[in-house]
Formats: C-alpha cells, structure tokens, sequence
C-alpha cells in the first residue's frame, strides 16, 4: 500500500514533466507559421498545423496543471527515461499530423517522416518538390529541436523537475558544468549559436534564406534533411559544400568538446579520443573512398575528391546530406559507407551510431590486451582515458556496458537487415540502408521511398528511434512501466480520483 | 543569484554527500572531492554536480575542481587536519571567498578562528545540547528535549 502511495507521487511528477514537454512541442510547432510573411499563399495549411499544435498544448497543459507539485523533485534514470519515451513518442505522432493532412501522406508514412526528423535522421518518403515551405520549414525545425533533444529543452526553460536521470536518457550524461540545468542550458546557447551562424553562411555562399536557414538546421543537427531532391547536389558549389563540411563536423562535436573549444583550451580538445578518432579515421576513409571508388567513377579529378570527402564525413557525422546518389557505387564504397555510419559521431553530440568513444575504447582495450600478454604477469597497468580534462581510468564495469551496447546495437542491425533482405531487397542496399536508419544518418541508397512495403518502413521506424535514444535506458524504463502497473493496477485512474477529491 | 553559487565539497562522507545532494538540489554548482571513489557512490539523483576521485591535499586535485572559481569551499573529512590544510589552501592560495571546515576537536576550533576560518565542532554542538538538556533536567517531563 505505502509503495503504491510512493509510485502515485513519483508518476505524478513524471506525467507533469511530460505535460511540459508536450506544451513546449505544441508552441513549436506554431513557429512554421513564420513563413507566412513571405509567402501569405500558404495560409491554406494554417489549420493543420494549428490543430495539432492546439492539442498537444491542451494536453500537455492539462497534465502539467493536473499533476505540478510544489516539491522541487529530481528524478531517477529510469524516471527519466519514462519521461523521455511517453515524450518522444507522443510528440512525434503529433508531428506527423501535418504531413499527413497537408500532403495526404499515409499514416505509416507520415509517422516515417516525424520520426525521421525527431531522431535527426533524414531519411524522408516526402515529394520535397510538392510541398510547400511550411511544411519544408517544419521538417528542418523538427530536426533542430531533435537534435537538442526534448528533454533538455524543458530542462533548460523552465524550472521543475531535474535531474541527471532525465538527459541521461536523452543520450546526454555528460556534463559541461557542475549543475544539470545551467547545463542544459549552454548545450542550448552553443546549438543555437551553430544554427545562426550556420544559416548566415550559406546565405553568404549563395543559397537563398529559405534553402539557408532550412539547410543550416539540418546540417548541425546532423538531420540531413533537404529543400532540394538533390540535396547539397543541388548547389554544386565548393562554398556550399565547405560550409556544410564545417557545420556536419561541429554538429557531431561532443558538447562537452565544444565547451572546451569555445574556451579555447586547445589542449584539452587533442587529448581527447574521439578528436584523434576523427583524425586518423576521416582523412583515410577519404582516402580509400577517392581511391577505389571516386577516382574511377567520376571523371573529373576535382569532383572526385570533394565526393570522397563529402560523403565520408556526412556518413561518419551521421547527418546524410549528399551531393550524389549511391547506386552506381562499387562494393567497397557502399562497404566503407555503411562502416561509418555504424561507428557514427560523438558521444554527448546531435550525432547517432555506436559513438567514436565508445569505439576508441574497445581499440585501446585490444591493445592494452596484447600488451598484457607481453609484459609480466604480476605488472600492474592502467587503461587512462582523457574525459574533458580529466584523466580517468576505465574499470570493468564501464567496459563491461560498452561491450555490452555493441552487441546489442550490432545484434538489432543484424536483424534489421534480415527484415529488408525477406522484404526482397538485396543484402548490399539492405546493409547500407539499415545502417543508416539505426545510426540516424539518413544516406540512401534507395530502399526508402514513399513505395517501400509497410513492414520494412516500420523496421526502420523502430531503428531510428532505437538508434536515437539508448538502448538500455529505453528497455529497462519499458520493464519499469510494465511492473509499476502491476503493483499500482490501473494507475491513471487512482490520479484522476485522488485529484477530483482535493481539488 | 543566492541558489547559484559554485561550491566545492572535500570529504564524500554522510555529512559531505548529504551537504553536496541539497547543496545540487537547490540549485548551486557543485563540485565533490573524495579520495575513495565508492564513497562517490553515496550521492543521490539528487546531484547533479561533477565528482573528482581524488586526494584534495594534492594541489593538482584542487585545481581540477577549479578552486580559483568557487564562491564556498566545505571541508567535511575525518580528519580534523586535512580539513585544516584544505581550508587554509582554498583561503591562501585560491582566495575562497567563504571558507567553511568541519572539525571535531574543540580545542583546536581557537586555533582555527585565529585563522579566520569558520568552522562547525559537531562535538561542541553535541555538548552544548546535552548540557542543556542536562540543565533543564526534570522541568521537560512530557518528554521533548527543546
């Protein structure tokens, strides 16, 4: 009895913090409305984007209303990750209203998209010459806010319910200072920040403000989506593509690296892991991809070059802007590719995949391994590893969660990829194209259309919010909401009556 | 302003981690130095502050937890001279503004004030409660110590 007590307290605060989130997604969602100053004659999708927006704001304001409690409480991981699936999860089908009403997209479709936004993936089954800017406007604002992430925009806004547990289920656990909100809140500042000055210079490269903003938002949320069918390809330009280059890097940039950045400690920033991951692994996989695939199939020397670099670091970054299309690429291209973006960006950065940390481990625990077999049995070593500006050793147990990450994360892409391969396609675009819906890059090698059968756009629905929150946090918080109802029965309902009494 | 001070917390211990878990709680930046590194483990959901495994005698540690930044310094360890050291470190050379230390020895809280560090005797608290207590004696009969 006292614990069904305690759980009522506990999911109140989290059905408030949700209420939150949904009330500051509904505010969101009106911004598209912007572009009615400069084109008035899309007025007539006004309705679509208020209704949804009205309803998310009704409920999320109901909710928070309902269950806001005085205390200030922190929540726990697993609360946090409730909070950050419920969210995601209801936002995102309010997102997909607009899509689905203003461009007739079936439901699964419109889902697809939300979610392809949300999760900063790009992957997209919308016509991008049939819509309209509010709706192009949409896609590239939801992916800015996805890529901040949803939870650390209600941290960073309002004051309520904190906690570590919440950005920790975001993806998030790293810190830039010592307190979680103030935190959250310079994550907010450097993003926004990335995305002005982003949008300023693609203006100065020639892009108009619409394709500018729009393409700014999608390149340092590592989103990829695009205004154009051809992408970046549409531009050809080597300003557009340098500006994009920087953009995709900073984007996949840990925070925390950022920080340090922004700071100017330099230092810091080339003890790091994942900077001399990067180092080593973009400079070659340019290389190889020149080599072996560019080099034959454009004639150009030139054009050759900037597409090896281009595609490498947009597959490595996650984001998945493109200047050319796949199909005619050779084996070892797509097998290059499709390495990348399973190893993905930064860990605590708008990126998705394995994380360059977390791959940067492992190699220093296979060397370390070998080491060991040749210095003395009794020898004591240690495994340091620079995190911000501290030297940390690494202990089983972090060892032991990597490990254990990656083979969930490579056991879910192995079976994705049966899914596309029973679907019919082959193993080559299956491999390419799973590995880009799970590491939300969003390149396409051309399974994903508007025509794809339902079952394989569910598959890669379900990798892409995967991919985007963790793995862990999200099973053990659905186990968590499984047990909690077993101990409380209904629970909603004991809210609703216990608030009708006092109120 | 008042709930967003940068506080630096030595000793993980109850006293310490119960300091730090509030202290985070409400608001503060806070920063926790601990020579064990289970201690670190003390700390609830609460906190959300950075933690340094960490002997705080060593300059090194100090600086990692950007002493030179830090509006408090509480030093809550076990040994009433390693709360000495700390303190008188954190005043001298980073030029803490506010310096608190935890210290147990009664006799050695003069020596300490001298120093112009503010310190908090658990045993002094405790006695002077006790002697209250003592000196109330039987007026208090429905059983409240006030």
């Amino acid at each position: 009895m006292r614990e069904k007590e305690y759980l009522k307290k506990r999911y109140a605060a989290m059905f408030s913090s949700i209420g939150m989130i949904l009330l500051l997604s509904g505010g969101l969602m009106l911004t598209p409305l912007l572009i009615l100053v400069s084109n008035p004659e899309e007025s007539a999708h006004v309705l679509w984007f208020c209704l949804p927006a009205g309803g998310l704001i009704i409920l999320g304001g109901i909710l928070w209303r309902l269950f806001r409690s005085e205390a200030n409480t922190t929540l726990s991981v697993q609360e946090g990750g409730i909070i950050v699936i419920v969210g995601w999860m209801t936002v995102i089908l309010f997102s997909a209203w607009p899509f689905a009403s203003v461009l007739g997209l079936p439901f699964s479709r419109a889902i697809f998209e939300s979610m392809s936004g949300w999760t900063t993936t790009g992957l997209s089954v919308v016509d991008v010459t049939a819509a309209g800017p509010m709706v192009l406007l949409w896609r590239s604002i939801i992916q800015l806010a996805g890529g901040a992430g949803l939870a650390i925009i209600m941290m960073s806004a309002i004051v309520g319910p904190s906690g570590v547990g919440i950005s920790r289920a975001e993806g998030r656990g790293d810190q830039l200072v010592p307190h979680v909100r103030q935190s959250a809140r310079l994550v907010l500042i450097i993003y926004s920040a990335y995305a002005g000055a982003g949008s300023l210079a693609y203006w100065a490269a020639g892009m108009s403000p619409f394709d500018a903003a729009n393409h700014a938002f999608a390149a340092v949320s590592t989103g990829g989506f695009s205004t154009r069918v051809e992408s970046i390809g549409y531009w050809n330009t080597l300003r557009v593509e340098a500006v994009t280059l920087s953009l995709m890097v900073l984007g996949n940039l840990s925070f925390v690296t950022a920080w340090f950045l922004w700071r100017g400690k330099l230092g810091v920033v080339f003890k790091n892991g994942e900077i001399r991951l990067q180092a080593v692994l973009i400079p070659l996989a340019a290389t190889a991809a020149f080599i072996w695939t560019c080099q034959a199939l454009y004639p150009h020397m030139g054009k050759a070059v900037r597409v090896a670099v281009f595609e490498t670091v947009s597959a490595l970054t996650t984001t998945g802007f493109s200047t050319v299309g796949y199909g005619n690429w050779n084996a070892f291209g797509v097998a290059l590719m499709t390495a990348l973006m399973l190893i993905g960006g930064g860990t605590c950065s708008t990126a998705g995949g394995i994380k360059q940390f977390r791959i940067y481990l492992l190699f220093k625990m296979l060397v370390w391994d070998i080491k060991h077999h040749l210095i003395p049995k009794t020898a004591v070593a240690e495994l340091p590893v620079w995190e911000g500006n501290q030297r940390v050793f690494m202990n089983d147990t972090g060892l032991r969660q990597v490990t254990m990450f990656v083979f969930l994360y490579m056991t879910t892409y192995g079976l994705g990829v049966m899914v596309l391969c029973a679907y019919g396609y082959t193993l080559r675009d299956s491999l390419f194209e799973f590995a880009s819906a799970l590491g939300t890059v969003g390149l396409s090698i051309g399974i994903t259309s508007a025509a794809m059968p339902d079952g394989a756009l569910w598959a890669e629905i379900l990798a892409m919010f995967f991919g985007r929150l963790e793995f862990i946090v999200i099973i053990v918080s659905l186990l968590k909401i499984s047990r909690d109802m077993r101990v409380t029965g209904p629970v909603v309902h004991g809210f609703v009556q216990r608030h009708s009494h006092t109120n | 302003m008042k709930n967003s001070r940068y506080i630096v917390v030595v000793g993980c211990g109850r006293l310490g981690s119960l300091l730090a878990n509030r202290l985070s709680r409400d608001g503060n930046s806070v920063v926790v130095i601990d020579r064990v590194e289970i201690a670190l483990d003390d700390l609830s959901p609460d906190f959300s502050g950075f933690r340094i495994n960490g002997d705080a005698t060593h300059m090194a540690v100090l600086k990692a937890a950007k002493l030179k930044n830090a509006d408090v310094l509480i030093a809550t360890t076990h040994e009433d001279n390693v709360n000495l050291m700390v303190a008188q470190v954190a005043q001298k050379i980073f030029r803490v503004p506010h310096v608190l230390a935890r210290v147990f020895d009664p006799r050695r809280e003069e020596v300490y004030a001298q120093l112009g560090i503010d310190t908090i005797c658990p045993t002094s608290v405790a006695a002077d409660m006790f002697l209250e207590a003592v000196a109330n004696g039987g007026t208090h009969q429905d059983g409240g110590v006030s």
